[in-house]
């Protein structure tokens, strides 16, 4: 399919579009950040405010505004999930390019290392790594990339085993070219929608185990993040208190919602895009 | 004659599933040996899944043999790695039978062409690979502006020109022609036969050209094989399979061809019963007995050989020393 059929087709899938809106708008919230708002720190004697014109969002315990914590939030979210696709995207491409190709032994050897991480309990084994590494944003986005490739490994194998059957790989094995070639060249770009797809995906899952993480206290506490937000709201007792500052644990929940709704939401209408047939 | 290439004994097996726990090993090839002449067009004839294509494959190196010697240029390429036959790449090509399936979808066509070049000769550079797929492009009957376009934009045959030209450029002595124009119309056919020859005359060619369809074969070959189960059953010059044509086998396939001259029309049809028996539980003594109306009690129980029966026809039947006397009464039977 041509990028262009595949564009009109993304254009006419609603979902699509307001997933890709929602991405927007937070890619926007995030790069702006330092334009929109001051990095909050310090403390200020407007302490619990509701939302208002002058704070959004209201304000927290030491009289930060929330709208400023979650857009520098924001910036955290993408910088993590980003990170961490890239490193789940440097492993996982290649293992599973490597063992679609390859179906024999190496292959197999793969595939069983694929399942093998694909039972590890995740969490419990992150929050040991995140402990034991120290809080650093990057340590932690690197983290969650080192327990995500397998799930985009095996999509990369699945594809792989099937586009290697081809005519054309063969036409290309018979012309002598590298397998390296053959491998990025030849067959990425023929499975690179379903790549796309699940390294979509891939970042909604990112910013969840990012969420976990800060809110059990084993993010990076010199930055802010929504999950970082929710554990001072939840310390504070704020989510339990009477009367309830609402503002301080809700926004930052329904951003996280949203981040990754979105990225659900794109990740989908690319693949119905790429397979018209499949609606 | 000079030979370009020798298979000797060529073997391939495949192992399939047959249950939960079972499995069973089918003799894709078994046991092929054949010498292939250099300049000539090789036809090879068989039904589905008497291992034609594997042999194809299995002779380019695009599986490996399991045992056996394919010998090209004085060098055995069945113990060779893939490293190793890279110096042989560029001389053996394939050519595929499905146009669809065969061209690189993301690749501009352009791209396919000059890609191979490069790989083989790095040192050609782009410019002067572009200017040679070019020059390809227009020598299988193509433009050279289709050169930027991507492979949906061009019909069944078009594709296939284009894989032609793919399977030239890097200059090959050998080109395995594997049902190359089965999925096309019978017009279209015509033309790609005509571009064969005419490549083969330019180029000095060598084709080994595997199909289904007899009347294409018969066109285009100057050497027939007729492959049963993984074994050549009959292996002669075209004039013989189709005159004095000897295999009870190769008998059913020529009396299936139709022949638009009702004065030439055969009375006689020969049908087969049955099909080809499952290449996992081969019958013992003639694999062909199950299906033969020429069959007896020996045919049952004792594999025949392939036998030289005259200068360069070679038939692997029990009864050849009858057959050739039939044939030899009833000329152009």
């Amino acid at each position: 399919m041509s990028n262009r059929t595949f564009l009109k087709a993304l254009r006419k899938n609603g979902n699509a579009l307001a997933g890709a809106a929602g991405v927007g708008i937070i890619l926007c919230l995030g790069l702006f950040a330092p334009l929109i708002a001051p990095f909050p720190a310090g403390y200020t004697i407007e302490v619990l405010q509701p939302p208002s014109t002058s704070h959004f969002f209201g304000t927290d315990k030491l009289g930060l505004d929330v709208f400023a914590q979650i857009i520098w939030g924001a910036r955290t979210s993408l910088q993590v999930s980003l990170i961490a696709v890239a490193v789940s995207g440097f492993i996982g491409i290649p293992l599973g390019l490597v063992s679609g190709y390859f179906n024999g032994k190496a292959g197999a050897a793969i595939d069983l290392a694929i399942e093998v991480f694909l039972t590890l309990p995740v969490l419990a084994l992150m929050i040991v790594a995140a402990a034991a590494l120290g809080a650093s944003i990057t340590a932690v986005a690197v983290l969650i990339g080192l327990f995500a490739w397998p799930s985009l490994a095996r999509v990369c194998r699945n594809t792989t085993l099937k586009v290697s059957q081809t005519s054309y790989i063969e036409a290309a094995k018979c012309s002598g070219l590298p397998v390296a070639s053959i491998l990025f060249k030849h067959i990425l770009a023929n499975i690179i929608g379903p790549v796309i797809v699940n390294l979509t995906m891939a970042m909604a899952g990112a910013i969840l185990s990012e969420s976990g993480l800060s809110f059990l206290g084993l993010g990076d506490p010199a930055t802010w993040s929504w999950g970082l937000i929710l554990k001072k709201a939840w310390e504070a007792g704020a989510v339990l208190a009477s009367p309830n500052p609402w503002w301080w644990w809700l926004f930052p929940s329904l951003f996280i919602m949203i981040y990754v709704v979105s990225f659900n939401l794109l990740g989908n209408g690319i693949n119905d895009a790429l397979n018209p047939k499949g609606q | 004659m000079d030979s370009i290439m020798e298979v000797v004994n060529l073997h391939k097996q495949f192992e399939i599933k047959t249950g939960l726990l079972t499995k069973a090993k089918i003799n894709a090839v078994d046991g092929v040996s054949f010498n292939l002449v250099a300049g000539e067009t090789l036809g090879v004839v068989g039904e589905s899944g008497s291992g034609k294509s594997t042999l194809g494959r299995t002779i380019l190196k695009l599986t490996n043999a399991d045992s056996g010697k394919v010998i090209y240029k004085g060098e055995d390429l069945v113990p060779l790695t893939s490293k190793q036959m890279k110096r042989h790449r560029s001389q053996l090509q394939m050519i595929f039978q499905d146009p669809y399936a065969s061209l690189n979808p993301r690749l501009k066509v352009g791209t396919s062409i000059s890609e191979p070049m490069l790989a083989n000769n790095p040192s050609l550079g782009r410019d002067e690979a572009k200017r040679s797929a070019i020059e390809l492009l227009e020598l299988v009957g193509l433009s050279p502006q289709m050169y930027n376009l991507y492979p949906h934009e061009f019909s069944g045959g078009q594709r296939q020109r284009i894989s032609i030209a793919r399977a030239i450029a890097p200059k090959p002595s050998i080109i395995v022609c594997d049902e190359a124009v089965s999925a096309l119309d019978v017009s279209v056919q015509a033309q790609m036969l005509n571009l064969f020859n005419e490549l083969k005359e330019k180029l000095s060619l060598t084709y080994i050209f595997i199909g289904h369809d007899l009347s294409v074969i018969k066109y285009i070959s100057d050497r027939i094989l007729v492959m049963y189960l993984g074994q050549v059953v009959e292996l002669a010059p075209t004039d013989a399979i189709f005159g004095s044509k000897m295999h009870p086998y190769t008998q059913a396939l020529v009396s299936a061809v139709p022949e638009p001259n009702a004065t030439k029309r055969q009375s006689k049809r020969i049908i087969l019963e049955g099909d080809i028996p499952s290449p996992g539980s081969v019958p013992k003594g003639c694999q062909f007995a199950s299906r033969c109306f020429m069959k007896m009690k020996m045919c049952m129980e004792a594999a025949p050989n392939l036998t030289e029966v005259e200068e360069g026809h070679l038939v692997r039947c029990h009864h050849h020393a009858r057959l050739k006397k039939a044939a030899q009464d009833v000329p152009n039977g």
